[in-house]
């Protein structure tokens, strides 16, 4: 039987893979690494799993993924790579624009310094903790002004993680386009904008293939070694523009999602 | 030419470049986390000194190398040494002995760890900013759920090492102390010599200077890295030449050999 490690922390447990450890649990053998309560130590890395596969973003699961990526042969979905560039939104959007993928423009200011466009949505810089999007709207004089709740608590705290605020330009659109990638196969959604309709899963829906959007995660993929992801686009006069990335779906919005992931994992584990 | 440099402060070492270049005719800007801001208005520099590792400095670097703007040293280069978890598994994997380290929340060091004692550092980070010894649980005084890093103590020798170019400058530190305590100069002994060319080669010609924190362990006598410095202030420099005129004379020999091979 495959051995399958599987590294995660708390909430992720609690609340997003119960399904996905039921089926993995009756094809593979799981051991779980919980963030939580794991101690780290570089002396032991005599790991038997022939696959690792994270479902976290927390300080000690990079290391982990780094200590396993560095020091053993064991693959790793993801790998450190991508999820580095995926929870450093800044760095994602310079390496996934080079390449091609058109990404709204953006602009990383000291807190106070003004944005060069007018239309803006403020974001957290390090997309690491468990928490949602919480939209502040601000109209005055014809301008949009969104705010991501966390992205402000990170530089007003009287003891701020940083003082810069990640600009992006507003894309008005009337969907948002939610594509998973899992290996090679690609899932299309389309979903009202959360700042519309605040309960995204009411108006989800399956759509068509789009060769575009397909072509953009291919590309997203491979350029991050991400094997297993999840992207937001928003469209404007025919034009798409990748919003988000995440290392870490929610493949449970996918119709049989858990299943598909777990197979996924197990083909790649080779003994 | 007009140059960039990444850096928190204006003064110090950052000062002393800023004269330096401009002196050879060089239009210098300073960019500190008051003024700078990551987009295209960042592109109007020839090439940026990457001076401080903070992470908006990383992401600017990061951002001008995608623009094919050179920035020495690379970011890359310089996120590798201050990342604690990075550096600490790169110099393992290539065959350098570092100290264990061990990550986890206060609890779990509380109930698992008994081998004290140990030394508390920042994950990312540099010198002794943060850097704390644990001799009993009793320590551990701050209360939060983070993930926390330790590394084991070892007892011996502190050396701290400059390198730049081929010139190494060896001086005998106090333990867990900065860069800018009085240190004693010695002869650099012939291990700690190969142990700085094993590092530089790791980096293929993209390590020309930079400082290495070396122990020499009491009872063993193997030499141990347990901080890597990518730009330091090159306070205690007490070795032949200015550290400054070697390090711009450095620095604008790789641009010119990154010009060249992107215009070819």
């Amino acid at each position: 039987m495959k051995k399958i490690g599987i590294i995660i922390d708390k909430y992720h447990l609690k609340y997003k893979v119960s399904e996905f450890l039921k089926y993995l649990r009756s094809k593979a053998d799981i051991k779980i690494y919980t963030e939580e309560t794991f101690l780290l130590e570089s002396s032991k890395k005599d790991f038997d799993e022939n696959l690792f596969f994270v479902k976290g973003k927390g300080d000690l699961i990079l290391a982990l993924i780094n200590l396993i990526e560095n020091l053993t042969n064991i693959p790793v979905i993801n790998s450190y790579k991508g999820n580095w560039l995926a929870i450093n939104r800044f760095l994602n959007s310079v390496v996934l624009r080079r390449i091609g993928i058109p990404i709204p423009d953006f602009s990383l200011n000291p807190k106070g310094s003004i944005p060069p466009f007018s239309d803006y949505i403020i974001k957290n810089i390090i997309d690491q903790k468990n928490y949602k999007f919480k939209p502040i709207v601000h109209k005055e004089n014809g301008r949009l002004q969104v705010a991501d709740e966390r992205a402000l608590n990170e530089v007003d705290k009287v003891d701020p993680k940083y003082n810069y605020l990640y600009y992006q330009k507003f894309i008005k659109s009337k969907w948002e386009y939610k594509i998973y990638g899992i290996g090679d196969e690609i899932y299309f959604y389309k979903q009202i904008p959360i700042l519309i309709n605040p309960n995204k899963t009411e108006s989800r829906r399956e759509i068509e293939r789009n060769p575009e959007l397909e072509e953009y995660c291919y590309k997203a993929m491979e350029e991050m070694d991400l094997k297993l992801t999840s992207l937001d686009f928003l469209k404007s006069k025919d034009q798409f523009f990748l919003t988000d990335i995440n290392c870490t779906p929610n493949f449970n919005y996918i119709k049989n999602g858990p299943k598909i992931v777990a197979d996924f994992l197990l083909n790649q584990a080779k003994i | 030419m007009k140059i960039g440099i990444l850096s928190k402060r204006k003064t110090m070492f950052t000062g002393k470049l800023k004269e330096n270049l401009e002196n050879r005719g060089f239009t210098v800007k300073i960019y500190t986390l008051e003024n700078l801001i990551i987009n295209e208005n960042l592109l109007n520099n020839d090439f940026y000194i990457l001076k401080s590792k903070n992470l908006f400095f990383l992401y600017a670097g990061y951002y001008l190398e995608a623009n094919d703007i050179p920035v020495i040293p690379k970011p890359e280069v310089s996120f590798i040494q201050k990342n604690r978890i990075h550096s600490n598994f790169l110099m393992k994997k290539i065959g350098i002995l570092t100290p264990e380290i061990y990550l986890g929340t206060l609890e779990t060091f509380r109930s698992e760890l008994s081998e004290y004692p140990y030394i508390l550092k920042p994950i990312m980070g540099s010198g002794s900013k943060g850097v704390k010894i644990i001799r009993s649980n009793e320590d551990f005084k701050m209360v939060n759920d983070k993930i926390l890093y330790l590394e084991k103590y070892i007892k011996g020798v502190h050396y701290n090492v400059y390198f730049i170019d081929d010139s190494i400058c060896t001086l005998i530190k106090p333990p867990l102390s900065d860069e800018h305590v009085e240190m004693k100069k010695i002869d650099t002994p012939d291990d700690v010599e190969k142990l700085i060319k094993k590092w530089k080669s790791y980096f293929n010609g993209d390590v020309l200077f930079g400082h290495l924190d070396i122990v020499r362990e009491e009872f063993s006598d193997k030499l141990y890295v347990v901080d890597p410095g990518s730009f330091p202030e090159f306070t205690n420099w007490k070795c032949i030449g200015s550290p400054v005129d070697k390090i711009c004379n450095i620095i604008l020999n790789q641009v010119e050999m990154t010009r060249s091979q992107n215009s070819t």
